[in-house]
């Protein structure tokens, strides 16, 4: 297929530039309810994906247009090349300031390491399944259900300029709900876990900690309504909270204008006196999904240190934003690694709190650095007793709170997350109920 | 009005579907197939860019699923084979020799009754104002320069101005030995974008249009930008709410999304199956003001989820779900109508042909009642008018509502005072929130630009809207 298009592409002489990536993805899914299996499915699916470039000039001003195109593997050479000609039509009047592609060669297939390699995706359908129910055995608490997704993917980027490169591995995904009954009503909480690598151990621990959360919601009182208090992120919360240094610190949110990170500069301000973010990019970060050896243009990609002890050392970014703002282009790496803090976790909890470890959707909002949600899960600390609680919302800024906040010693890893377990805060209002 | 055009691609292949369908009817006692062949653009401007793009909900490929003898199988692929045998060797080697490894490991598999089908053969032609195929790109990218343009000219404190446009094209055939069905239609979608700083304060306005348009919408886009920027800068100046209980006024937008989040998602019946929804025990009882009444249905609207079928060949329904404030029934997949043994309600739809069809939404939205905006804000002492839906997150288990909403606007003795708070996070428990509507104004408004997931994924077109209502809600 990447044989025609090419032909296709080096036929239209209106084109400056070219790229095409080649995404293959087959997999097995099943789906349960309980324990028994409800569905399941394969699947087998190519896409191909791409971009043409074209330059012109306006006012002695050199531009670079693109555009980006679907191509399906079952498209005649006719489709094809209607559906091309029909992007570099549209590059031609997208008038973007011009930046190069990135130039390469012909390079060996990386195949990213994992021991889905030791057997079939289908005969590792069974293992899962049955290590996936191991840890249901509570008379008031149970695994819901459970999806099951295992890919087998294989990515190729090609261009004009000479670049082949490709990598291949695995992704999967488990998305699993777990149900809790005391007194009250009967609850749920959800979670969706992403690997690289078969880890029944992982899966277990996983699970055995949800059904423990599902017996503290299941018992949790509504939140105290507090109006502001020490609030103490822990979990998956956290990540999203550090994704706002992350994408603040791109080169596209730079060029842009909507971020005014400078570097060198302090990026949570002056007089700082919680702890200082500290942000390294990883592309290979273990057991992520996102681990990859190139970006989507080719660009290799290595370990970056972005932030360091507060303090801007460089954009991360791809290669046209790169060009841009005048930098190496790092690529865009999709794992990030924030150090952990200077308090541990039983020091952080000295003192009155209130704990949040899971929100119907906690959402941080890069732009303007809002954050909040409903709570759905966390502790209660008044000075003597501990109760779980539930119910009402946390709003803040980020502004607002990153000048005293303390990071936990203790590191947690979610995917393409490796950082503290635990932040400190202050100045956040708390919707509670009673 | 012109009409849109069937796929070339599977009218030309729809013989071919037929037969897979025969040959696999042999070993299989169900086997259906859907294809799905959907192409868009979309097309954005902001300060530092353009880019044209095919749209993310593109699509060309297959769905084929089988009754296994126990249970129901299926195989998503994009290449279609000449030899039937080829196709024939994948789906059984995840329906029987999948099936098979799972059970010599003693992992429990449900046994289905076989989807009953009548039999049917109806086609769905949908018409809109222009057609995307007669404006040029370079046009439509004129058109949203403009917008930018004028709004730059309007304001001075933007720090950027971003337009988007999206044209999406769906035509899906769906063939089984029963059913013959095939339907082609267009949506499109537009957002107006205006940015502000303040020192380091920076607001975002998401203003929408969408609906089975073509490129007319781009004129109601060009209408909308002063309106877009005006709310955006009044929320430079927004103070943080001060939490608690409030009266409060949702526009349609907000009332759609409570709708949606709040009660949509927990009537979705794949969620009764797996006792995850409350609303099972509610079936016949009060869960609203009797001023509330509530639809869903590909065919209760005419929006960016209305179809003549759904992704597993059942002919789209307007469901009543909520009358006079009684919960009366949900909504139901294929899959999940054969656990409960009820009939579906075309509501089983897929993220794109990739992926299993599940219980989801539509067009969603609260009826009409006989109230006056005017009034509903003169009956309000202290309270604020909700306005700008951010985002939502549903709990069908234990009914409890997340809603992030952009701005409230400050209501005192039945006036709004032009006081601003930004963000709002409206939470509490759905029956609360619905039995506390006291009044509902005389017109609904449908939106349907968004996208809806189950949990974090699967995400699918809909709309959801409603009047003004008046209600009480906790706000933070």
């Amino acid at each position: 297929m990447i044989e025609n298009i090419k032909n296709i592409l080096s036929n239209i002489k209106e084109l400056d530039e070219w790229k095409i990536v080649e995404n293959k993805t087959s997999s097995r899914e099943l789906f349960f309810i309980r324990q028994e299996l409800d569905m399941n499915r394969g699947k087998e699916v190519a896409k191909y994906t791409v971009t043409v470039y074209k330059d012109f000039e306006e006012d002695g001003k050199k531009y670079r247009g693109s555009s980006t195109v679907q191509i399906h593997p079952t498209m005649t050479k006719e489709e094809i090349k209607n559906s091309i000609e029909g992007a570099v039509f549209a590059a031609s009047f997208v008038k973007n300031e011009y930046y190069p592609i990135n130039e390469g060669e012909y390079l060996e297939e990386v195949k990213m390491e994992s021991n889905f390699d030791n057997d079939t995706v289908s005969n590792y359908l069974p293992k899962i399944s049955k290590c996936l129910f191991e840890e249901d055995v509570y008379e008031n608490g149970y695994i819901n259900s459970s999806e099951l997704f295992l890919n087998k993917v294989y990515i190729r980027i090609v261009n004009s300029k000479g670049l082949d490169v490709s990598y291949s591995g695995y992704s999967g995904m488990l998305d699993l709900v777990t149900n809790w009954k005391e007194e009250s009503e009967e609850i749920e909480i959800s979670r969706n876990i992403e690997f690289t690598e078969y880890d029944d151990e992982m899966i277990k621990n996983e699970i055995r900690d949800m059904l423990k959360l599902s017996k503290e919601k299941a018992i949790a009182k509504p939140t105290p309504d507090l109006k502001t208090s020490t609030i103490i992120l822990s979990g998956e919360p956290v990540k999203e909270f550090l994704k706002y240094y992350y994408i603040n610190a791109n080169g596209k949110q730079i060029y842009d204008g909507i971020s005014t990170y400078k570097v060198g500069e302090c990026v949570q301000g002056q007089e700082v006196i919680g702890d200082k973010v500290n942000l390294l990019l990883d592309p290979k970060l273990e057991n992520s999904t996102y681990s990859a050896p190139y970006d989507e243009d080719g660009v290799f990609l290595e370990k970056t240190q972005i932030i360091e002890d507060g303090v801007l050392k460089r954009y991360w970014g791809d290669m046209r934003h790169s060009y841009y703002l005048g930098i190496e282009p790092t690529g865009n790496i999709r794992n990030f690694i924030v150090k952990s803090g200077s308090k541990s976790i039983e020091e952080m909890k000295a003192s009155p709190y209130i704990e949040l470890i899971s929100f119907s959707d906690f959402q941080m909002d890069p732009m303007t650095g809002d954050f909040g949600g409903e709570i759905r899960l966390g502790w209660y600390f008044d000075g003597e007793n501990t109760l779980p609680i539930t119910g009402g919302s946390i709003s803040g800024n980020i502004n607002e709170v990153e000048k005293e906040m303390y990071f936990s010693r203790e590191s947690q890893k979610l995917n393409n997350f490796l950082g503290p377990k635990t932040i400190k805060l202050s100045n956040v209002s708390l919707a509670g109920i009673e | 009005m012109a009409k849109t055009e069937m796929s070339n691609y599977l009218s030309k292949n729809k013989d071919k579907l037929v037969q897979i369908v025969n040959v696999l009817s042999k070993d299989y006692k169900y086997v259906s197939i859907l294809g799905a062949d959907v192409v868009g653009k979309r097309y954005s401007v902001q300060k530092s860019g353009i880019s044209i793009s095919d749209s993310d909900w593109t699509e060309r490929g297959f769905v084929l699923r089988v009754y296994n003898g126990i249970c129901y199988s299926e195989f998503s692929f994009n290449e279609l084979p000449e030899d039937v045998e080829v196709l024939k060797s994948k789906i059984n080697s995840i329906a029987i020799e999948d099936i098979k490894k799972l059970r010599e490991s003693s992992v429990g598999i449900t046994k289905f009754p076989i989807i009953k089908e009548d039999v049917i053969e109806k086609s769905f032609i949908g018409e809109v104002e222009i057609l995307p195929e007669n404006i040029t790109s370079k046009e439509k990218v004129e058109r949203l320069l403009n917008i930018q343009k004028k709004a730059f000219k309007y304001s001075q404190v933007l720090i950027d101005f971003r337009t988007f446009y999206e044209e999406v094209h769906v035509s899906k055939i769906f063939i089984s030995l029963n059913k013959k069905l095939e339907q082609s239609y267009i949506w499109s979608q537009g957002y107006l974008v205006p940015i502000v700083r303040k020192g380091e304060n920076v607001k975002v306005n998401f203003n929408s249009f969408s609906g089975l348009k073509g490129v007319e919408l781009l004129d109601e886009m060009d209408a909308g930008y002063k309106k877009a920027i005006d709310e955006v800068i009044s929320l430079l100046d927004a103070e943080r709410i001060v939490p608690g209980e409030y009266d409060v006024i949702c526009t349609p937008e907000i009332a759609g999304l409570i709708a949606h989040e709040a009660f949509g998602h927990g009537v979705e019946m794949d969620m009764f199956v797996k006792n995850r929804a409350k609303a099972v025990e509610y079936i016949g009882k009060e869960v609203a003001s009797d001023l509330v009444v509530m639809h869903d249905g590909a065919a209760s609207a005419v929006d960016v989820s209305s179809y003549l079928f759904d992704d597993e060949g059942v002919l789209g329904t307007d469901t009543k779900i909520i009358d006079k404030g009684v919960l009366k029934t949900g909504i139901c997949d294929t899959i999940s109508a054969l656990r409960l043994d009820i009939e579906p309600t075309g509501n089983g739809k897929r993220e794109s042909f990739e992926r299993k069809a599940y219980t989801r939404m539509t067009n969603t939205f609260f009826e009409e009642g006989n109230s006056k905006l005017e009034d509903m804000i003169a009956s309000i002492e202290y309270g604020y008018l909700l306005d700008g839906s951010m985002s939502g997150m549903e709990d069908p288990k234990n009914w409890g509502i997340q809603c992030m909403l952009l701005m409230g606007k400050e209501i005192k003795n039945g006036k709004l005072t032009g006081k601003i708070v930004s963000p709002v996070v409206m939470t509490g428990y759905v029956p609360d929130l619905l039995k506390s509507i006291s009044m509902v104004s005389d017109r609904v408004v449908l939106f349907g630009s968004g996208a809806c997931g189950k949990g974090y994924k699967e995400w699918v077109k809909v709309s959801d809207g409603g009047p003004y209502i008046k209600a009480k809600a906790r706000l933070g």
